[in-house]
């Protein structure tokens, strides 16, 4: 097991270790001290907008349901019978007040309370059920405007402790819909490479590789993506504490100054949703959402918003990562919601125009980082050019690498919390 | 329910209709992994509305029917 | 102007057509694979195939010009994730003729592929629906769907012309 001490001396203000991406034992300390302990995203409500509805869900291995109980209280359990630990759900979603364990019958309410099992005699009769377990619960869940999170840890800072600046992103995704509310009714994509999740956390809001990695579709599509994220971009990497940062682009979107400008989709083809904001919000606010647009946020360690498309990132193995996907749907926004799903289909998944080509550097960067020099990766990109912005938050330009020192030094309270 | 009146999920499959060969309709409730069947009149399904949340969880025990070995009768409706 | 003919297209003229399409798209013949497209085409990999493709998730779905716009991609060089090109072989099997809509003959098969890269060799396997349509005296696809056995599950990335 790798010691804490051993850890820091991993971890510079600049500089990480490969090995931090390669070491099973690291990966394991990682699963008990970040993924078993902190605020994981889960789901959505919108995912079980029914009492009794329930999806599959999971937290890095662990696989959970994500349940609505009758009275509308959600829970996460794990998907584990308290008998001999088989598999309770199999169906990725579905509509039950209790779970049947398949192997011996063993009966659960959807809060995890055991309602009993066949042949009771054998256990002294009905009473035994005081005594056994049910299914086990994740000790915390919130959501916050429908995001559902769990904590697997009994104690530790709340939600929005955890959530701090980040639940601002949400705030304005959410202030995209007329109703305020988004929905998650488009289904999922999941998507697998062979590469430590912190590849993907790091690359979320990393503005140095879009240009690059994505010339070959910037450049035949005539997407103004690429300059947002170059050298002469008014647009920001921000740290927003708690290892959670953004590319807020903003800056670049108000230049714009065109409603749904940010979206590259002329208002023209979406009156009814344009209609719909200014009524609700009123000319000028409605306008002004409209024009700031849509955050690009990592909320850690595994919720990350991209302007359009929400992604859920799922460790397996120390070299083994899922991306699952989804277009976001804003309520009340049916026609915008249709160009939602088009334009996400197109960008993201094993098939994706954007994503196909970060998941290879992710795999690439995998394969480089087990050979053996230089040993480190750099991560100095803007640092002597770093400020403090108004608010007290860390800032660099669009194509520093800020987020991801934030996201370093997080990760250090979270491993070695002494 | 969907068109052929099955009411399912991963943990069971019912297939419900409507029975009129009585002197009043009733609900007919099959269950296709067993072929069991049971008929609920009027008056046991306004039962059913009105009883206590507990007496459901009681029945969602397998012990409580099914699957029962005090020597009662058990195994079927 | 373009001439549409009507009229079932006979099991063997269907099964060379879909003979064709593969070898093109193994041998990375871009233009001429593209070529074999109707103006109106749909080229679509679902998740989940009982879902409406416009509102839920796919792999893929493209009309012409995201077709067109996947070639274009792919011909710039830049396409890391086809840099270098993927190797492959499919098989074509089981090519039925499953019957006429409108202008277009609904043609079903089954393609298995070997794709060979740095990370390993994938095999994708799916069932095929073609609808293939006479212009101007040449067959064309005007729509082509593939329902991977594995389509739920988390997947590699798929880059090639499947």
């Amino acid at each position: 097991m790798t010691t804490t001490t051993d850890l820091r001396s991993r971890v510079e203000p600049d500089r990480v270790h490969g090995s931090l991406y390669t070491d099973p034992a690291i990966y394991a300390q990682e699963l008990e001290r970040i993924w078993y302990t902190t605020w994981v995203y889960v789901g959505h409500t919108s995912e079980i907008p029914q009492p009794n509805d329930y999806v599959r869900k999971n937290i890095g291995p662990q696989q959970v349901v994500l349940t609505r109980d009758r009275t509308g209280a959600i829970h996460v359990l794990h998907n584990r019978c308290s008998h001999r630990g088989n598999l309770v759900c199999d169906a990725d979603r579905g509509n039950s007040s209790s779970f049947r364990c398949p192997y011996h019958g063993w009966t659960f309410a959807n809060t995890g309370e055991l309602l009993g099992f066949p042949f009771n005699q054998g256990y002294g009769g009905a009473q035994a059920k005081e005594r056994l377990a049910g299914l086990g619960a994740a000790p915390r869940v919130e959501s916050y405007r429908g995001f559902v999170f769990a904590s697997l840890a009994a104690e530790g800072p709340t939600l929005r402790e955890h959530l701090g600046a980040a639940a601002e992103r949400i705030d304005q995704l959410c202030r995209l819909s007329p109703e305020g509310e988004v929905e998650l009714t488009a289904g999922w994509v999941r998507h697998e490479v062979t590469a430590n999740w912190k590849m993907l956390v790091e690359n979320e809001t990393d503005g140095y590789h879009p240009q690059f990695v994505h010339s070959s579709i910037f450049s035949i599509s005539g997407s103004g993506i690429g300059a947002l994220y170059s050298d002469k971009s008014t647009a920001v990497t921000r740290a927003l504490g708690g290892g959670h940062s953004e590319n807020d682009l903003s800056p670049e979107f108000r230049k714009l100054g065109v409603p749904m400008g940010w979206a590259g989709t002329p208002e023209a083809r979406i009156p009814d949703y344009a209609a719909a904001m200014r009524a609700a919000y009123g000319k000028e606010t409605g306008d002004e959402i409209m024009i700031n647009g849509s955050p690009h946020v990592m909320i850690f360690p595994n919720l990350f918003i991209a302007e359009i498309q929400l992604f859920v990132i799922q460790p397996l193995a120390v070299d083994r990562t899922v991306q699952h996907v989804t277009a976001i749907q804003f309520a009340g926004a049916p026609d915008l919601n249709r160009r939602l799903v088009t334009q996400c289909v197109g960008s993201v998944g094993p098939a994706g125009m954007l994503l196909a080509d970060d998941a290879e550097m992710y795999e690439r960067n995998q394969r480089g980082v087990a050979q053996r020099q230089p040993e480190w990766l750099d991560l100095s990109r803007g640092l002597q050019r770093e400020r403090t912005d108004e608010r007290g938050f860390t800032v660099g330009t669009a194509t520093d690498e800020t987020s991801m020192r934030a996201m370093w030094a997080h990760y250090l309270t979270l491993m070695d919390p002494a | 329910m969907d068109d052929d009146g099955l009411v399912a999920s991963e943990f069971a499959t019912v297939r419900v209709s409507l029975d009129t060969q009585g002197n009043s309709p009733r609900l007919r409730l099959e269950d296709l992994r067993s072929g069991a069947v049971r008929f609920l009149d009027a008056l046991e399904l306004e039962s059913i509305v009105w009883a206590p949340e507990g007496f459901l969880r009681e029945l969602l025990d397998p012990s409580r029917h099914r699957w029962r070995d005090d020597g009662s009768a058990g195994g079927g409706p | 102007m373009t001439a549409v003919e009507e009229g079932t297209i006979a099991l063997a003229e269907a099964a060379a057509f879909l003979y064709r399409e593969a070898r093109l798209a193994d041998a990375w013949e871009l233009e001429a694979w593209e070529a074999l497209w109707t103006d109106d085409a749909t080229y679509h990999v679902p998740v989940d195939d009982a879902q409406d493709p416009r509102t839920h998730m796919s792999i893929i779905f493209d009309n012409r010009n995201r077709i067109a716009t996947r070639i274009k991609q792919l011909q710039t060089g830049k396409r890391h994730s086809q840099r270098p090109l993927s190797r492959l072989c499919r098989s074509v099997t089981n090519v039925e003729v499953l019957g006429q809509e409108g202008t277009d003959t609904v043609v079903t098969s089954v393609v298995q592929v070997l794709e060979s890269r740095d990370r390993g060799s994938t095999w994708w396997v799916g069932r095929v629906t073609h609808r293939l349509r006479r212009v101007d005296g040449e067959l064309r696809m005007a729509g082509k769907k593939v329902v991977l056995v594995d389509s739920d599950r988390a997947l590699p990335s798929m880059s090639f012309l499947l």
